[in-house]
């Protein structure tokens, strides 16, 4: 790829770096004229294009998370009243709420246990300006809950939006894999759009668990090469023992 | 409006369980030890940047030529402000200070000016008519727990580094030098004033030097010791679950230790800094170097 480009709102984006296929996708960032070819930035970032996806957008690495419906998102729960619990989801959005009702078997007579401080994986149902922001931790289409609902047990790291991506995007694969198989009976992770990341291990219990977190702070730090962070990820391993 | 949530239950729970059962913390950390502390000084003297992992603080210190208080004829005027907005975490508010904030400003004002580290009489004039007034300016630029500490090294440092220009009075005219014509002269300073803050978990049993944001969240009581060279300065316990007075004795003697060390790696870096100023304060290069200390 060409050397990155570096946008300001208000720029120009010339049309040669984008794909130019019939079905692509431009988004995040840019917006197309009325009617023309020439696109603009609306937000200040790096210009990334995938050819292989024919898509286009501006990402924004240490941006503050700006909720989006379809995002899965860990969030906190804040309390609760008749019948939604009040979420937390950064300090900047505003309050999510979560219907009793958005639980896979939940019913008049069932209603989740969840207290104050308590994890939970959700999906944004809906995200309308000036309105509260909707979950939902259950499938619309197949009432299954699809790993959404509460966390319990591991801990929860905060990462930058552009980890999070990446981890999401499976770009992190390899080192990711070389930690699962270093760390005895691997480990489960969960990632929230929201620069949280859930991670447990059955087996290696809290060392494990660090020796995790360590890892991804420090992936948040430093760029580093595939082969560095697997020196890293040994590196951490041997100092936890 | 923008506002932190309480440590959630999964994040207590797994911070308390690692630190109790098997003395681990987040970063891998041993107990008693610090992250590790950078201190830079800033083009002007008397501005220094302190970031203790990912807390970073920068005080600046500047001095004006004003009428001393009524009461302290022969004292010249030294303040400390902090303030933290939202710049440092989107907790902190401008206007409205949190029980940190005030505690954080207490604190400072009795460990540093209370315990006359500067020495107020050297910043008088003319008696009842003109002294100097020193002021430290305190910026939180991001939170990551240990302030208090942070912020003390970094105002001792400015401290260290300031020179106020040289003043001549001849009988009722006064005459304040420019950085040109006389070379400035450094504050007085009689001690070094460390702060280091202890956090304890699990009924006292458990100490924590230098906790980060989350490990502050979770912590059962807090205790500054403010430690220079030779002694403890000052205490300060604000509530919290009683602690056993034998641990309380014990961390006095690690403060002490904590603030030689701290204190050697400070002046380390100063002599460092002013050998590269010339004699005026400039700074003879444009670069500046992160050396870290500790």
């Amino acid at each position: 790829m060409a050397d990155a480009l570096v946008v300001l709102p208000g720029d120009s984006v010339d049309a040669s770096y984008l794909p130019t296929a019939q079905k692509r996708k431009i988004g995040l960032g840019i917006k197309q004229e009325f009617q023309s070819n020439d696109f603009t930035s609306t937000v200040a970032g790096r210009v990334e294009v995938d050819h292989r996806k024919k898509s286009a957008h501006i990402s924004t690495p240490n941006a503050r998370y700006i909720a989006k419906a379809g995002d899965s998102v860990i969030c906190q729960v804040r309390g609760a009243s008749y019948e939604t619990f009040h979420l937390y989801i950064n300090a900047y959005s505003p309050q999510a709420i979560l219907s009793h009702f958005s639980f896979e078997g939940a019913s008049k007579k069932t209603r989740p246990q969840l207290k104050t401080g308590d994890v939970v994986y959700a999906k944004i149902a809906s995200a309308q300006k000036n309105m509260d922001i909707e979950l939902t931790c259950v499938n619309p289409s197949t009432g299954k809950a699809d790993g959404l609902g509460p966390l319990n047990e591991g801990m929860i790291f905060d990462v930058s939006l552009e980890l999070a991506d990446r981890m999401l995007k499976k770009q992190l694969a390899p080192v990711m894999e070389e930690l699962g198989n270093k760390i005895p009976g691997g480990f489960e992770i969960v990632v929230g759009k929201n620069g949280k990341v859930w991670v447990d291990c059955a087996d290696a219990g809290a060392k494990g668990i660090i020796a995790v977190g360590r890892i991804l702070q420090k992936l948040d730090e430093d760029v580093m090469q595939e082969k560095e962070q697997k020196k890293f990820v040994n590196r951490i391993i041997k100092e936890m023992g | 409006m923008p506002r932190i949530a309480d440590v959630s239950n999964v994040e207590k729970n797994f911070i308390l369980e690692a630190l109790i059962s098997s003395k681990l913390r987040l970063d891998g950390r041993q107990l008693d030890q610090y992250r590790s502390i950078d201190l830079t000084y800033g083009q002007q003297l008397g501005n220094a940047t302190v970031t203790l992992g990912k807390t970073k603080v920068n005080v600046q210190i500047s001095a004006e030529v004003t009428k001393p208080s009524e009461e302290r004829k022969f004292d010249g005027i030294f303040t400390i402000t902090t303030e933290l907005s939202p710049i440092a975490s989107p907790g902190f508010e401008i206007g409205r200070p949190t029980e940190q904030e005030v505690l954080l400003s207490r604190i400072l004002e009795k460990a540093i000016r209370r315990s006359r580290a500067i020495d107020t009489e050297s910043l008088c004039i003319v008696a009842g008519q003109k002294c100097w007034s020193v002021r430290a300016d305190v910026h939180v630029l991001d939170f990551d727990g240990g302030l208090t500490d942070a912020c003390c090294i970094a105002t001792m440092a400015a401290l260290h580094h300031f020179r106020r220009p040289e003043v001549s009075v001849e009988g009722e005219r006064v005459t304040i030098h420019t950085m040109a014509e006389r070379v400035p002269v450094p504050l007085s300073i009689l001690h070094s004033p460390i702060c280091v803050t202890f956090s304890f978990y699990a009924d006292g049993e458990l100490v924590l030097l230098d906790a980060t944001a989350k490990e502050e969240q979770v912590r059962e009581a807090e205790m500054v010791v403010t430690a220079n060279d030779f002694e403890v300065c000052q205490i300060a316990k604000h509530g919290g679950k009683p602690v056993d007075p034998a641990i309380v004795v014990k961390c006095f003697q690690v403060a002490i230790f904590k603030a030689r060390e701290m204190n050697k790696s400070m002046r380390a870096r100063l002599t460092a800094d002013l050998a590269k100023r010339d004699i005026r304060g400039q700074s003879a290069e444009n670069e500046r170097g992160e050396a870290p200390i500790g």
